[in-house]
């Protein structure tokens, strides 16, 4: 009886929690497979047929190949912006003439728009992979780099002094008292680099050698394959959203931390 | 919901210490070593063309009297500044909604958190294809790439509102929509202000991008077309142009958060 009646109430509570997301996304795939449907194709195509030429780049194998080319442009510029970010900006926190120094540079190149320099990229360094990887490098490393020197500059002094009358050296200064006081900050860093790297990777796919999924948007676009762009569009949405909850995974992870 | 980066970390506010003259001299160091290393690197390493300090500051007077880069300018600063005022509103009144309606919040979260998550570069093609190469394209773009973290930022300050001010003000006999503007509106404001300097930057971002896709003149168009035909350092110009305008913006938002808000300070967020 007792059981019944328990799970009844996770039925009830499932229901309740997850009702109305499912009916929503159910009435938004309605509404755009009725949009889609009375308008031109050229524009805007339903659902259905978006779902078939999704289904036809998967199988062509298109899809795979492209989506591992920009994961791997992706996974390369931002491990470099966390690689350079998060080591400098500790360095920043521990050398007060350098991180007063440099401080207004770093929030000039932070608000910056890195696509105005994309045209450059390319007329210095041409097409090829390096050049994309910078572009996603510049979009990613400042986010980490800012908030890492941010969460190191309110380490309180005293703990660095207490570490140090305990004679702790250099290296265990870093490891035991900077690195995981900053950590929760440099995990908000990270969250905003995963989304700018994003940008920045479709950024380089547009505008530097084309391929990967940007490649992928750009060619439907151009040939008019509107059902093709929108595949590719939903396929980015969906990583969009999957890093979107690792970096907000993380970001509560280590938040705990955080005072 | 998703994002809320309070503006705890402006320019201004953080380093009053900063002001104090003994942090001049390293940071004028540092600029001066930065532009430099630029300077040389480039005159050793690089073809004549591309762009180096000195080489664009002799390209500043004949570019800002350019009718052509006058015309850019105001072209592209006039839609972001639309685009962004178009976000605002529409952003608000979302987001008071969402943070104050459970059942709208259940319904529009997840298309508010996708559109969110996605990289609003890659709707520009679709906004071409849709609106055509004109500004009324850039000007969505704008748009779209602004009012979602608008309306996450409004949605979470709406949400924080302490129970108890919607409370007096319903005892008080306060309509609802009263209650809304007069109540929740102010207090999330801080959200609200946040919201609006992350919309900034993406505002750029998505307008330059259109301008590159959609080859519509204006700044980032200026940009493109200079680089192309290896006039890098008038280019750069437009970069730095761009640089000033990311920058004042925040100076501006923290400067009114300040102005407006004199009782909020990132401590008490914290908790």
């Amino acid at each position: 009886m007792i059981g019944r009646e328990e799970s009844d109430a996770v039925r009830h509570a499932l229901i309740t929690r997850h009702g109305p997301f499912v009916l929503s996304l159910l009435a938004g795939m309605a509404l755009w497979e009725i949009v889609g449907r009375n308008s031109s194709p050229a524009f805007l195509v339903p659902l259905s047929a978006t779902m078939v030429r999704l289904w036809q780049l998967l199988i062509g194998g298109t899809l795979v190949a492209q989506t591992l080319n920009s994961a791997a442009l992706f996974a390369t510029g931002f491990l470099l912006s966390l690689l350079v970010g998060m080591p400098a900006g500790l360095l920043l926190a521990r050398v007060g003439v350098l991180r007063v120094a440099v401080e207004p540079y770093i929030m000039i190149l932070y608000a910056t728009p890195m696509v105005a320099l994309i045209p450059f990229i390319l007329s210095l360094m041409g097409f090829g992979f390096v050049p994309k990887v910078l572009v996603v490098f510049l979009f990613g490393v400042f986010p980490i780099l800012y908030n890492t020197v941010e969460g190191a500059r309110s380490i309180k002094p005293e703990m660095i002094e207490v570490a140090r009358s305990f004679r702790s050296g250099e290296w265990a200064l870093w490891r035991d008292v900077m690195l995981p006081y900053t950590l929760p900050f440099t995990m908000t860093g990270i969250r905003l680099a995963i989304g700018r790297c994003l940008v920045g990777m479709v950024a380089a796919e547009f505008f530097l050698s084309s391929n990967g999924l940007g490649q992928l948007i750009m060619s439907a676009s151009q040939n008019f394959d509107t059902g093709g762009l929108f595949a590719a569009i939903l396929v980015i949405c969906l990583i969009g959203v999957g890093l979107m909850r690792l970096g907000l995974a993380l970001e509560n992870r280590f938040a705990r931390w955080r005072q | 919901m998703v994002d809320s980066t309070l503006p705890n970390d402006l320019p201004g506010a953080a380093d009053k210490t900063a002001r104090r003259s003994g942090v001049r001299v390293p940071r004028l160091i540092a600029g001066g070593v930065i532009l430099l290393t630029w300077e040389f690197v480039v005159r050793l390493f690089a073809p004549p063309f591309v762009a180096k300090p000195t080489t664009i500051l002799t390209a500043i007077p004949r570019v800002i009297v350019d009718p052509a880069f006058l015309t850019a300018t105001a072209s592209t600063l006039s839609a972001v500044a639309e685009g962004l005022a178009i976000a605002l509103v529409c952003g608000t009144i979302i987001g008071l909604t969402i943070g104050r309606s459970v059942i709208v919040e259940r319904v529009l979260r997840l298309y508010v958190n996708v559109f969110y998550a996605l990289p609003m570069v890659v709707v520009v093609p679709l906004f071409a294809l849709w609106f055509g190469y004109t500004s009324a394209a850039r000007l969505v773009t704008v748009v779209f790439a602004s009012v979602f973290s608008i309306i996450v930022n409004v949605a979470d300050g709406a949400r924080a509102v302490p129970q108890e001010y919607v409370e007096v003000a319903r005892s008080f006999r306060s309509a609802r929509l009263r209650a809304l503007l007069d109540v929740v509106l102010p207090a999330s404001t801080p959200y609200l202000l946040a919201g609006l300097r992350l919309a900034a930057g993406r505002a750029l971002i998505g307008a330059v991008v259109a301008e590159f896709i959609t080859a519509i003149g204006g700044l980032g168009y200026f940009i493109l077309y200079n680089s192309r035909t290896f006039h890098d350092n008038e280019a750069f110009v437009g970069v730095l142009l761009l640089a000033a305008f990311g920058v004042g913006f925040e100076g501006l938002v923290g400067w009114s958060t300040r102005q407006l808000l004199p009782w909020y300070r990132r401590d008490e967020r914290s908790a």
